[in-house]
């Protein structure tokens, strides 16, 4: 039988792989296109930042988490961690971290520790961060990640144009050889939050400030009030600050690890409280956003590009069905083998490029691009299952949101 | 005795053993303790009921003596650039260091996450306050609002901290260091010991004839004490049979070495001397070295080594003898100094 994939199909990957390939050629051309060198500061010019940390039960990493932002090599930088009433050893390790590098078991001039008397949620623990913040950018940071040495300045650089509200690092994976499921991540977030977030970012369709590794004007986030309660922290701040006209961009120069899950339980409880936090905020809460007139084309196709996240099942379901109706029932394997290996070549090119550009993932994972497809796919079970009860309403309650703190939130 | 009548003139031996008998009068007359009364004016917060130019340093003196014991009282925290203890301990901003703080509970509205201090919250007529950010009334604490523990907030640079560091400050000499920096000194209360009631009978303090009367790395004992050492050994030579012999040095120069020059020397003799072997002065001129469990021939060896030691310079003339009896005592401080030493 001859068959073949639909020429739709073919048009689409020539397409992208051409992007992959023009951005790659740029970039071994005239690297300064993609990776403009940072500007000399005299030290008298470096504006002060503070990187704000909030967790719950962190004590495994927020010690090292502590001593990476304390030592990234930048002077004029204070942490500020806030416990969120932890019931292990949270803040006695961050206080022994303290000492180790400032020398002082007091709050002092580069670390201030909060302990709370009461669990009030992740918003709440960042908004007294950023309530106590005196910088004039601050870092938003999770416990579980770890600012790199002398990315500072890089972070910094975008903030020279006055619309940039918000800058995203490039987000590396701290555990990636621990087993399958944490380099399959790797290859992952390179894909998505390196290459995506760089294409994003060119395009000006940047659609969120990730928490564990990005930096905002601090002015901005104390006039926005910090975060609202209930609601995932960073795209909901991300779409705020979008509305607010204020352009979100990335910066791969600025490193920061993170520590992924290892386990499928922990992988897929995050994946759906994140796809739920997309539900809530783009769906119900920031919907105005849909209104292409309001807030501008670009915001629009960013609300909207991701709202088309919940139907690429659907649309799969639908494009088998439809190949197979115009190619006839037994070509249906040789669609799912087409689009197989339409896949893999894409996603093999798109490493290679952002492996040239970003120095990741690590060549060791590079053989699992042949079972990527596959892990994609399963991720998309609890990403499906997640929007879907959040559509419904089901067991929407926020995992990270104390009751006495859910119930006096508005309903997104 | 006085124990209020002025001393007189003349900070000499003498007078700071009489000085310290009278304290041990006036302890004594307290009930046998002296306890520490807080004044303010004193140097470390404390001074003792007691009459004296320097109570204080003849307190711990007449206590390192075993004539009082010291009982704990209290700890004082001083500075450590003038001793004072006027001390202005605070909370400083840990930003600009000022102590113009002022300790409040934070609010946080749960509706909306906003966190901030209680005067950024508008009042309400009904009693209640009104949050910046939603705009929303706040009148139930605990189901609407809650307060998020003390901070404290710096008027001088508005930074919010929850465990500013601690600052003093001394009033004294002004200077600034962190609490912790503060040295700190313990202040006790004294007790007349057995010894110290001995020697309050006697009239006199007992370390005038135990102190040793050479300063250096050993010290030399008074005549009366190493001649009382030398019956010691005498008594276990003729009960037990233990041997015991004596090295005699006698100092040469005419007019006299200065005590630091004889001291100089006596250390070199030191040095060659075992641990239990005992120094001390007879005479003007006359040393003696008591060597313990030694027969002759070692205490001859003994001799020729120091002499080896101190060299042809040595301003000491040494002999060594074994001491069998009083009479082997007699003879040998007679070869010695025939005149007028025994």
């Amino acid at each position: 039988m001859e068959s073949t994939a639909p020429s739709w199909m073919m048009v689409t990957w020539f397409a992208v792989v051409s992007l992959t390939i023009i951005v790659c050629l740029a970039y071994l051309a005239r690297p300064a296109l993609v990776r403009p060198p940072p500007k000399l500061r005299p030290n008298q010019a470096q504006p002060m930042i503070s990187v704000v940390i909030a967790g719950r039960n962190e004590s495994a990493t927020i010690g090292h988490c502590i001593q990476a932002a304390l030592r990234c090599g930048y002077s004029n930088l204070e942490v500020i961690f806030v416990d969120d009433n932890s019931s292990d050893d949270s803040v006695a390790i961050a206080r022994r971290a303290a000492l180790a590098v400032t020398g002082s078991r007091y709050d002092t001039n580069r670390l201030r520790i909060i302990p709370s008397p009461r669990r009030n949620g992740k918003a709440s623990s960042l908004n007294v961060g950023i309530r106590m913040a005196r910088g004039e950018f601050i870092v938003i940071h999770d416990a579980d990640s770890k600012i790199q040495y002398g990315i500072m300045p890089h972070w910094l650089l975008p903030f020279e144009d006055p619309q940039v509200g918000g800058v995203v690092a490039s987000i590396r994976v701290d555990n990636s050889t621990a087993n399958l499921l944490t380099r399959l991540q790797e290859l992952e977030y390179a894909l998505k939050f390196n290459f995506g977030r760089f294409i994003q970012a060119k395009l000006g369709i940047m659609p969120i400030i990730t928490g564990m590794g990005g930096i905002f004007r601090g002015e901005v986030l104390r006039r926005l009030g910090g975060f609202d309660s209930g609601l995932g922290d960073d795209s909901d701040l991300s779409t705020m600050l979008l509305k607010q006209r204020f352009k979100l961009t990335f910066s791969h120069d600025a490193v920061v690890w993170t520590t992924v899950p290892e386990t499928r339980a922990h992988l897929w409880s995050q994946r759906m409280r994140w796809r739920r936090n997309c539900v809530k905020i783009r769906v119900s809460k920031h919907r105005d956003m849909f209104l292409l007139g309001r807030y501008g084309f670009a915001r629009a196709i960013i609300t909207i590009g991701l709202v088309l996240k919940i139907l690429p099942p659907i649309a799969f379901v639908i494009a088998i069905l439809w190949t197979t109706f115009v190619t006839g029932l037994l070509s249906y394997p040789e669609v799912v083998t087409s689009l197989y290996w339409i896949v893999v070549p894409l996603v093999f090119v798109r490493l290679l490029v952002i492996r040239e550009i970003s120095n990741t993932p690590k060549w060791i994972n590079f053989p699992l691009v042949f079972i990527f497809p596959f892990y994609t796919l399963w991720l998309l079970l609890p990403a499906v299952y997640a929007e879907w009860a959040e559509l419904l309403r089901i067991g929407s309650k926020h995992p990270y949101v104390p009751d006495h703190v859910w119930e006096e939130i508005p309903w997104w | 005795m006085n124990i209020r009548a002025p001393l007189p003139d003349g900070p000499d031996d003498a007078w700071v053993e009489q000085r310290r008998v009278r304290l041990l009068q006036q302890i004594s007359e307290l009930g046998g303790t002296i306890l520490p009364a807080g004044e303010p004016a004193a140097k470390h917060g404390y001074r003792f009921d007691a009459a004296g130019p320097d109570v204080d340093g003849d307190l711990v003196a007449l206590a390192k003596l075993n004539y009082l014991e010291t009982r704990f009282f209290d700890r004082v925290r001083l500075c450590p650039r003038c001793d004072g203890h006027h001390l202005n301990v605070r909370e400083v901003c840990p930003t600009c260091h000022s102590a113009y703080l002022t300790s409040e509970g934070l609010f946080h509205h749960f509706r909306c996450g906003y966190v901030g201090l209680p005067s950024e919250f508008l009042p309400e007529p009904d009693g209640g306050v009104r949050c910046p950010k939603c705009n929303k009334g706040m009148h139930h604490l605990g189901t609407e609002y809650d307060r998020l523990g003390k901070a404290f907030a710096c008027h001088s640079c508005a930074v919010v901290s929850e465990n500013p560091p601690v600052e003093a400050v001394c009033l004294g000499c002004g200077a600034r260091m962190p609490a912790g920096d503060t040295v700190s000194a313990n202040v006790f209360s004294y007790l007349l010991t057995s010894r110290g009631a001995e020697a309050l009978r006697s009239g006199r303090l007992l370390e005038a004839e135990e102190q040793p009367v050479l300063a250096g790395d050993a010290g030399v004992f008074r005549r009366e004490m190493i001649l009382e050492f030398i019956r010691h050994q005498m008594q276990r030579q003729q009960q037990l049979g233990e041997p015991f012999s004596l090295l005699l040095a006698t100092w040469l120069d005419g007019d006299g070495a200065a005590a630091d020059q004889r001291g100089a020397w006596l250390d070199r003799v030191r040095r060659c001397l075992r641990s239990v072997d005992l120094v001390g002065q007879l005479g003007d001129r006359l040393y003696v070295v008591t060597l313990a469990r030694a027969k002759g021939r070692e205490a001859e060896a003994l001799r020729r080594r120091i002499e080896k030691e101190l060299g042809p310079t040595s301003p000491l003339s040494l002999s060594a003898c074994e001491i069998k009896g009083e009479k082997d005592l007699a003879v040998a401080l007679a070869a010695v100094l025939p005149s007028q030493e025994n």
